[in-house]
């Protein structure tokens, strides 16, 4: 394997963004299966049961593409938001954006949203997911897409229960599987279409090098846990026809500089329009066994201000992995918790067991609270068996 | 896992050399038997048929129609540290572990987590929980719903499990939400009623 | 719920199944006892299943949509011509909305799921359940429930038929197999194809045909002639014989 180079060479520029035409009709026979395969999955995609199904949040995200990559092309893009913890966004042939909760959890404000969304759509718009496809030789996207689209087929009995899909997949895998999926050649255009777009964007294009960064920190985090090497470097496996991570990283930070633009990140409103969700994306991140990768973006997320939710979800991390010092651990987080923000029932209920499975004799009381304050808790029956 | 399959794929080729003798054993209706190569014992009501593959070392699947039909899966005694079944990849999609100072409601996690990690089950939820009693002893009783990677058959399930001297015993259910799940749900609960940790019966 | 050597032992005895003689690879079941008399039934022709693609080397299906449009049209002009030779009258089912066709999804799939396991635990002689096994047994059913996919039809039974066809496959499907604990779902043959016949009134399974190495290139009309020529072989009204399932000669 000869040693790699940066997708983007010294000297590539960043072109001028191109007119953009209106969207097109698939050509060719590949490309009409991928359409077919699309619209069969979009028709499904709409009744599944997968997708957010919050109007707000969904012209919300909508919004911030469009903002990013203009009206003009924005016009015909239809966004779903998949409950997936991984990382992941992804742009189908004709149209259809599919946007993971994984993916809205890491994204610090609305500028990382826009380049990640961003790049995808240059992908779009560059018709890769096309030709990346022909190329393929790793379950990629359709697999996705079809996982995606049998699930439309699924009914629950009650409405307003947002199931959650996880794929289960860490954020090692997540981050290969995301705007990675293409060869060198269509991330090299990606990227320099991508940050076409935001230089006449509202944002600042540094984002984009920033949200990959903490990309790698957390798959190397995860890595750790997992007491295996990270992948960053690995010439062998999924890295070896792609550009690595840290390069990337660099050159597009490089690029950013170069660009002599300042430009929003909006932090503020993002993290307003994605505050009534956040607490079910943590507690499906959770559900990953990813231990030490969870623990690397909580700290993220919060930086010097840990905040109720952030330190429940801690709380219910260190609880689930329940080594006798994270019990303990646990339950300082539930307290915590508790005293930023009093009417949390669940706090309590995830304080009292962490003292239950510590033998810690307080355990009872706070368990008692716990159901004082939520008296229809689905679990009482068996909280009240624990307390026997 | 793939590094895994071939020597024991190797070992398969050549035991089936021969017409093969399929593992799956019939279970007569209406005697004790021991399952999970453990000391839980239970009686059915109505003949099964035992799959001759396990999911792990101490769980043991029975079947009337197939796994994908009606699947009732025994867990016999899970250790300490040990997973619930066996892990496709350690690498990439490591499993939980059962800890023996686990309380009892946290089995439903860690068997919803375990079947959404190993088989990428998507839509996995848990419906209902409620204490019940299990082989004696405190247990819980709980309820859910998935559906598998690649199908779109929705199926429901049901779970009974206890920890028993620091160990984890556990019978599950599961069938497609269509008919399947209705109909032999009965049959499974008739197994459980029985279950016992008695000494080790006939196999 | 899974397990790793299933899908072991199920690979390997299917590939050695395919160097067995085809007569001791069951492909078809009749329920026991069952016969349908010519001009005797009404029977709905549920939509077929139809997914046509390539198989990369690298293993990646890849949907094709002119080949599936090729197919969906020779199969059902085929189909429309096969039905005529069902002995019976055939009515196409109408695509349902709303909440009909959650259901009927619901019912397509679980046929996909029912035929895989007539195959696995019926059919393939390496892996039987013994309550399978015993002779003349037939013992398969979608649950009385089925009817209501037909209600207002007047139909007596329901023909449900699924065909894949991944073209240009090697041996990754093999590998693939080994990736999944899980119960292996229907995407294991290369050109697997399921017709089957269900009584509306009990739900039960009268007649499958089952095979997941299929003839007849699908995007041909000949071919597709020739599929549902395989895919209807031996049905129960088209050709008269006793109902009784065939079980291995051995």
């Amino acid at each position: 394997m000869t040693a790699t180079h940066p997708a983007l060479a010294k000297g590539d520029t960043v072109p001028a963004l191109p007119t953009y035409s209106a969207a097109y009709q698939p050509q060719g026979v590949d490309e009409r299966g991928l359409w077919m395969e699309m619209d069969e999955a979009e028709r499904a995609m709409r009744d599944s049961i997968a997708v957010i199904n919050d109007p707000k949040l969904i012209q919300y995200v909508r919004e911030v593409v469009c903002r990013t990559v203009g009206e003009d092309r924005c016009r015909t893009v239809r966004v779903y938001i998949v409950r997936d913890a991984s990382f992941n966004a992804s742009m189908a042939p004709n149209g259809m954006m599919l946007v993971n909760t994984g993916l809205l959890l890491r994204a610090r404000d609305e500028a990382e949203l826009a380049s990640v969304l961003g790049h995808e759509f240059a992908h779009f718009e560059l018709r890769h997911s096309l030709t990346g496809f022909k190329q393929r030789r790793t379950a990629g996207d359709i697999f996705a897409w079809a996982g995606v689209a049998a699930m439309g087929a699924y009914r629950y009995g009650g409405t307003g229960a947002y199931q959650a899909m996880r794929t289960a997949q860490s954020v090692q895998i997540g981050a290969v599987r995301s705007v990675y999926s293409n060869s060198r050649e269509q991330e090299r255009q990606a990227d320099l279409l991508s940050m076409a777009y935001l230089r006449t964007s509202p944002y600042d294009p540094h984002c984009f090098s920033r949200i990959w960064n903490r990309l790698m920190d957390e798959a190397d985090a995860t890595a750790h846990g997992r007491k295996q090497r990270s992948t960053r470097y690995d010439r062998v496996s999924f890295f070896a026809t792609h550009p690595t991570d840290l390069e990337r990283a660099s050159y597009l930070r490089t690029i950013a500089d170069g660009m002599n633009k300042t430009g929003e990140d909006d932090a503020d409103r993002y993290r307003t329009a994605l505050a009534p969700w956040r607490s079910q994306m943590l507690a499906d991140q959770i559900k990953l066994n990813d231990f030490e990768g969870t623990d690397y973006l909580l700290k993220g997320l919060a930086g010097d201000i840990w905040t109720a939710p952030l330190l429940y979800a801690r709380g219910e991390l260190y609880r689930t992995r329940g080594n006798p010092r994270d019990l303990i651990a646990a339950a300082s987080f539930y307290r915590a918790a508790i005293s930023q923000d009093p009417a949390n029932a669940e706090a309590y209920r995830g304080m009292g067991l962490a003292q239950m499975r510590s033998r810690d004799p307080g355990a009872v009381e706070t368990l008692n609270t716990y159901l004082k304050m939520k008296p229809d808790a689905p679990d009482r029956a068996m909280i009240s068996t624990l307390l026997q | 896992m793939k590094r895994m399959a071939f020597p024991i794929a190797v070992a398969l080729m050549a035991t089936m050399a021969a017409p093969v003798q399929a593992g799956n054993k019939l279970i007569a209706k209406q005697q004790k038997v021991a399952v999970a190569k453990s000391a839980l014992t239970v009686m059915p009501d109505r003949e099964w048929n035992k799959m001759g593959a396990r999911p792990g070392r101490n769980s043991e699947t029975w079947t009337i129609d197939g796994d994908g039909l009606n699947d009732v899966t025994f867990y016999g005694g899970i250790e300490n540290d040990r997973t619930l079944f066996r892990e496709v990849s350690k690498k990439t999609k490591p499993l939980p572990h059962f800890s023996s100072t686990m309380l009892l409601t946290d089995l439903p996690s860690l068997f919803e987590n375990s079947y959404t990690i190993a088989l990428d089950t998507q839509l996995m939820t848990i419906d209902a929980v409620e204490p019940t009693t299990f082989l004696g002893a405190k247990g819980i009783k709980f309820s859910f719903t998935f559906t598998r990677a690649g199908e779109e058959v929705r199926r429901k399930g049901e779970a009974s499990a206890a920890i028993v001297g620091g160990k984890l015993y556990m019978i599950t259910f599961e069938a497609p939400d269509v008919y399947y799940y209705a109909r032999d749900l009965p049959a499974y609960r008739a197994i459980v009623s029985t279950a016992t940790l008695g000494t080790r019966g006939p196999k | 719920m899974l397990r790793g050597l299933y899908a072991l032992v199920l690979v390997f005895g299917l590939l050695l199944s395919c160097a067995e003689p085809a007569a001791s690879q069951e492909k078809s079941g009749t329920k026991e006892g069952f016969v349908l008399k010519e001009k005797s039934a009404k029977i709905l022709l549920i939509r077929p299943t139809i997914k046509v693609g390539a198989q990369s080397t690298g293993g990646m299906f890849e949907p094709n949509a002119d080949w599936t449009v090729q197919a969906k049209e020779n199969l059902g002009a085929a189909l429309a011509v096969a039905q005529g030779k069902l002995g019976n009258e055939v009515i196409v089912a109408e695509e349902p909305i709303g909440a009909a066709a959650a259901k009927m999804a619901d019912y397509r799939a679980l046929f996909s799921v029912l035929a895989d396991s007539v195959i696995r635990y019926q059919f393939f002689p390496g892996n039987r359940l013994p309550s399978k096994k015993r002779k003349g047994v037939f013992d398969w059913t979608m649950g009385p429930g089925v009817a209501d996919i037909a209600t207002g039809t007047g139909a007596d039974y329901a023909l449900f038929i699924f065909t894949e066809d991944q073209y240009g496959s090697t041996g990754r499907k093999i590998l693939q197999l080994f990736a999944a604990m899980a119960y292996v779902s229907v995407k294991s043959g290369e050109h697997a194809g399921y017709a089957g016949l269900v009584d509306l009134r009990t739900g039960d399974l009268v007649w499958l045909n089952a095979d997941q190495a299929m003839g007849g290139d699908v995007r041909t009309p000949e071919g597709a002639q020739k599929r549902i020529g395989q895919l209807l072989e031996d049905f129960p009204g088209s050709v008269p014989k006793p109902g009784s399932a065939k079980t291995a000669a051995k």
